[in-house]
């Protein structure tokens, strides 16, 4: 521990004498040497980010397989268009495959019908596929990431499943592969930060960030979670947080930071009203009340589905709601100039996002028209889909710097 | 908050002992079991990050305190009563022992369907159509599973989507995302691959003892679509 | 040629005792200190009262040191360093560097006393999200101690007394994320003195202490506990807080009220984290100079610890105090004792082998 001498505050330095909990990934490599499975390594160019007990941790910048959310695909197309955007106009490139299944981690953890053996096939299917393109998993969703963190660990520590998965695969003519690391897209944002701050359009500095980071990326299975010591001092996990800054946005803090969202996973479905209560109670209330967001940023899924989804009905009993909420990567992508419609598709959330557009400078009203000339332009069958071309054109050239 | 009254055993005093025993063996046996459970120190700091503790009452110690105390009777009143509570967020791996009680529940929760226990049925009613989606096409989640009538909750938006799905779907850049029935387009080769890793793992089993219609219908569908690609069910 | 000389390296409670005893049963000793100053954690960290019957920690050091350096037998060197040792019982050459200007010296020495000590868990690690590094409010057992050696105990923040303490007990202690698996033993103890001596010198403030265990050794059940609960009203709550964070201008402490069986959430002034022991990094080098088995945790390995609780992997090397693991002070003082007289005795051996030939 040491002390900043400027500010008197003090500063927590690691002593690398220390020993910390055990790295996984030597034993991810140890079974690749003892001919358990391949490890897929994370190709170059990679950057090298910190993690929670100090271990660096690779992040591919491109030439990544997209494994991409159910839901967020589903429900927040907005949110997986823009992960694409930020890589297309950082020149990074990536593959979006029809070779994907879900990560099957919402339906398991929801209602239990499927089995450990299972979810890892799922899992290790999904990797050997990603492994035939040569191309390095980056998971969208925050389940997924957590999910598969949890299925390495059983992976590792049972030689049986191991060798049950390996057999089900061979019957798919798939080998057993690990990737080197599991990586979230958030961990990839993170890592490109300067570069989309670099590119921005717009003005942040007046825009007030509430940050929610999801329990499935920090709490269940810690070690590969992002800590910088540059952000909360490394005592909170960095990620979204650090693109917020880096964008200008002012970050206030909120006293029920490290509750879960109470996406629920069944619960969101069939018992609502937990979900409801406890993402307005705890969180949205409380960000409210303590820190007058402009905005909510969150890195996954279910989070964004809970705080978005949540505040409709929490209105007729006067609970203090009405904050729009939405991923690092959309809030990202809007800085940078993109499309709130076509690319953000902002028209799927649910609490109102137009004050924070108009805060931003962002021209919504003429941009929504814009996209309801494309809508009516597909309905007319002059065009069959929104394409990428349609959107790439959009943002001036020079902001399609590749990146090194 | 009132304090939690005392679990109200009578309720599963029909069940015989020798039942409860079994089941009880089950969790304790299940390969991923002593990696979630190490000792309890009844210290409560799972129930401290707990969100389902501050709504249900539900106690993640009190699970893993069962568990470690080998208490057979109020193992089987919590795998009825109180595991479909969890909201699987594991803030309880906060444990200082290395417990995991979310996972520990995971474990309690698959006995509890396999073993087609009514409770699991009840927790799992009007869940079916999303076990039917993830069977069978491959993602969870699809566009057209929002409809105003099962999201009146979500506010207008629900509605909107639900009406202009088709023609929104269409506007979306990615070309893997104009699907509206899945989340993204998803293979035939993938899909077949998915249905063979359910029938080798037993999950249609599992399902078979929560759901018997919809287990008809999964079946049926995969097998059609398995023969059509000229894959048979390996065993 | 057998030496007449115990090395001491460490001049706290354990070093200084040990080196008196060596000197009192008529052996010499050297005594290295890396600091400027003797006197080891109590008096580098402003230790106020010992938790043993609450006597002043100044006046009680100050006695200890004075022991030594008025002592003919002892011979101590400040800001100085081991670096280097070979030979064996009876005989070791230790390299004694002086960090000033890297002056090496040699000290012959019969037998070796470590007595290096212990360091605290630092907060900022693995699972523990207290907020040590990103509020002055929350402060660890080593930060109240120095205010309650300068009757000064404040809120940090604000300079005034507080109206809400809490004490967190076993942080990085008993825990199997962080690896720090064992009881520090002594923080239960030194939290409810100090609780005692908050609530001596600010009456009006309400002081909680949160447990998983409390850890009441023999009279310290008698002499500490009751007396904190019954003559201080020290609220003892049995569950252990999840993260702390700042809610308006005060701390908020979320746990669980286990034997009431309910969630809680309460906000505090000031949150005082129980920090356990770590080897400190003197014990951690020296163990490899002199080439000691460390355990899994970096302690000085005692191989009998319950038969001989003062040898190490080497023979002619004894331990005392907290580089062999969790201590209370009258554990390093006990085997400081035993540690003296099995290195006087080793010596004694070893003259009398080299005599014989």
């Amino acid at each position: 521990m040491d002390t900043d001498r400027t500010t008197g505050e003090r500063v927590f330095r690691r002593d690398p004498d220390l020993p910390t909990p055990e790295d996984i990934r030597e034993r991810v490599l140890a079974l690749e040497e003892a001919g358990e499975w391949i490890v897929q390594r994370v190709p170059q160019p990679y950057r090298e980010v910190p993690t929670k007990y100090g271990w660096p941790k690779k992040v591919p910048l491109q030439h990544t397989w997209h494994h991409k959310s159910c839901g967020q695909c589903g429900h927040i197309p907005g949110y997986s268009t823009a992960i694409f955007w930020l890589h297309r106009k950082l020149g990074l490139d990536y593959d979006d495959p029809r070779d994907q299944t879900s990560c099957t981690g919402w339906n398991y953890y929801a209602s239990a019908t499927s089995n450990a053996a299972a979810q890892a096939a799922v899992a290790a299917r999904n990797f050997a596929a990603a492994y035939a393109t040569g191309y390095f998993p980056l998971i969208h969703c925050g389940t997924s990431y957590g999910h598969y963190k949890e299925v390495r660990e059983e992976l590792v520590k049972h030689g049986e499943l191991r060798r049950q998965v390996r057999e089900i695969l061979a019957k798919l003519g798939k080998p057993l592969v690990m990737p080197e690391e599991i990586v979230h897209y958030s961990e990839w944002v993170y890592a490109v930060r300067e570069e989309i701050a670099a590119r921005r359009v717009y003005d942040c500095s007046e825009v007030v960030v509430t940050v929610h980071p999801a329990c499935h990326y920090y709490k269940l299975v810690q070690g590969d979670a992002i800590y910088d010591p540059d952000i909360y001092g490394g005592q909170r996990t960095a990620v979204v947080t650090a693109v917020a800054k880096a964008l200008g946005a002012q970050v206030r803090d909120y006293s029920t930071w490290f509750d879960c969202c109470g996406f629920g996973f069944r619960h969101i479905l069939v018992q609502r009203d937990f979900t409801r209560s406890f993402a307005v109670s705890r969180k949205i209330e409380t960000m409210i009340e303590e820190a007058k967001p402009d905005v909510v940023l969150t890195h996954d899924t279910g989070c964004v589905t809970t705080l978005d989804k949540s505040q409709f009905a929490a209105q007729v009993h006067k609970k203090k709601v009405g904050v729009p909420v939405m991923s690092e990567a959309q809030f990202a992508a809007l800085a940078m100039g993109a499309h709130p419609y076509r690319v953000c598709q902002l028209h799927w959330h649910a609490a109102d996002y137009r004050p924070l557009l108009e805060k931003m400078g962002i021209d919504w009203r003429e941009r929504w028209r814009e996209f309801e000339e494309d809508l009516e332009r597909i309905q007319r069958g002059e065009k069959e889909y929104l394409t990428w071309e349609d959107v790439d054109a959009e943002v001036p050239a020079r902001h399609f710097l590749p990146v090194s | 908050m009132a304090l939690h009254a005392p679990p109200k055993l009578e309720k599963y005093a029909d069940v015989p002992y020798e039942e409860k025993e079994r089941l009880f063996q089950e969790v304790k046996s299940d390969p991923r079991f002593p990696d979630y459970l190490y000792g309890c120190y009844e210290c409560g700091i799972c129930v401290a990050a707990c969100p389902s503790a501050r709504f249900y009452d539900f106690s993640p110690r009190k699970i893993a305190q069962t568990l470690a105390r080998e208490d057979v009777e109020l193992f089987y009143y919590q795998l009825n009563e109180d595991v479909w509570n969890c909201s699987q967020c594991f803030s309880c791996n906060r444990c200082p022992r290395g417990n995991s009680p979310g996972g520990l529940i995971t474990i309690m929760r698959e006995v509890a369907v396999r073993h087609g226990l009514r409770s699991a049925k009840e927790a799992l009613e009007g869940y079916s159509r999303v076990i039917y989606k993830i069977m069978l096409t491959g993602t969870q989640v699809s566009p057209d599973m929002i409809q105003a009538d099962a999201f009146p909750d979500w506010g207008p938006v629900a509605k909107e989507t639900a009406e202009k799905l088709e023609l929104w779907r269409k506007a979306i850049p990615p070309e893997t995302m104009h699907t509206t029935s899945t989340a993204w387009e998803v293979s035939d080769q993938t899909l077949a691959e998915l249905y063979l890793i359910w029938y080798m793992t037993g999950v249609l089993d599992m399902i078979r003892e929560v759901d018997e219609g919809l287990h008809m219908i999964l079946t049926d569908v995969m097998e059609e679509f398995l023969e059509e690609k000229g894959l048979a069910v390996a065993s | 040629m057998p030496s007449d000389v115990v090395l001491v390296i460490g001049g706290g409670p354990a070093g200084l005792e040990a080196a008196r005893g060596v000197a009192d049963l008529g052996a010499r000793v050297v005594l290295v200190e890396e600091r400027d100053r003797l006197g080891g954690t109590p008096v580098f960290e402003q230790y106020a009262a010992l938790t043993h019957g609450f006597q002043d920690a100044e006046e009680v050091m100050d006695r200890m040191v004075q022991a030594v350096v008025g002592h003919p037998g002892v011979e101590v060197r400040l800001r100085s360093k081991v670096v280097s040792c070979e030979g064996q019982v009876g005989s070791f050459r230790v390299g004694v560097q002086r960090l000033e200007d890297g002056a090496p010296a040699t000290v012959e020495a019969g037998a070796i006393i470590v007595a290096t000590g212990f360091q605290h868990f630092d907060p900022g690690r693995e699972t523990q999200v207290y907020g040590y590094y990103e509020y002055p409010d929350v402060i660890t057992l080593a930060d109240a101690e120095a205010m309650l050696k300068a009757k000064r105990f404040v809120r940090p923040s604000t300079g005034l007394p507080p109206e809400r303490v809490c004490f967190i007990q076993c942080v990085g202690s008993r825990d199997r994320q962080i690896g720090n698996e064992y009881c520090s033993k002594v923080c239960c103890g030194i939290a409810s003195k100090q609780a005692i001596e908050i609530r001596q010198q600010v009456p009006q403030c309400k002081v909680y202490i949160f447990y998983i265990d409390m850890r009441m050794y023999g009279y310290w059940e008698n002499e500490i506990y009751w007396p904190a609960q019954e003559q201080y009203k020290v609220n003892y709550i049995k569950g252990i807080a999840t993260e702390i964070i700042r809610k308006g201008d005060k701390l908020l402490v979320r746990g669980e009220d286990t034997t009431l069986g309910r969630p809680l959430e309460v906000p505090m002034d000031v949150v005082i984290l129980s920090v356990g022991m770590e080897p400190s990094k003197g014990t951690r080098e020296v163990a490899k100079v002199l080439g000691l088995k460390q355990n899994k945790y970096g302690f000085i390995e005692v191989p009998h610890e319950g038969v001989d609780p003062v040898a190490t992997s080497v023979p002619g090397i004894f331990v005392a105090g907290a580089a062999a693991g969790p201590k209370d002070l009258d554990d390093t003082l006990s085997m400081a004792g035993a540690a003296a007289m099995k290195a006087v005795a080793a010596l004694r051996r070893a003259a009398v082998a080299g005599a014989a030939g």
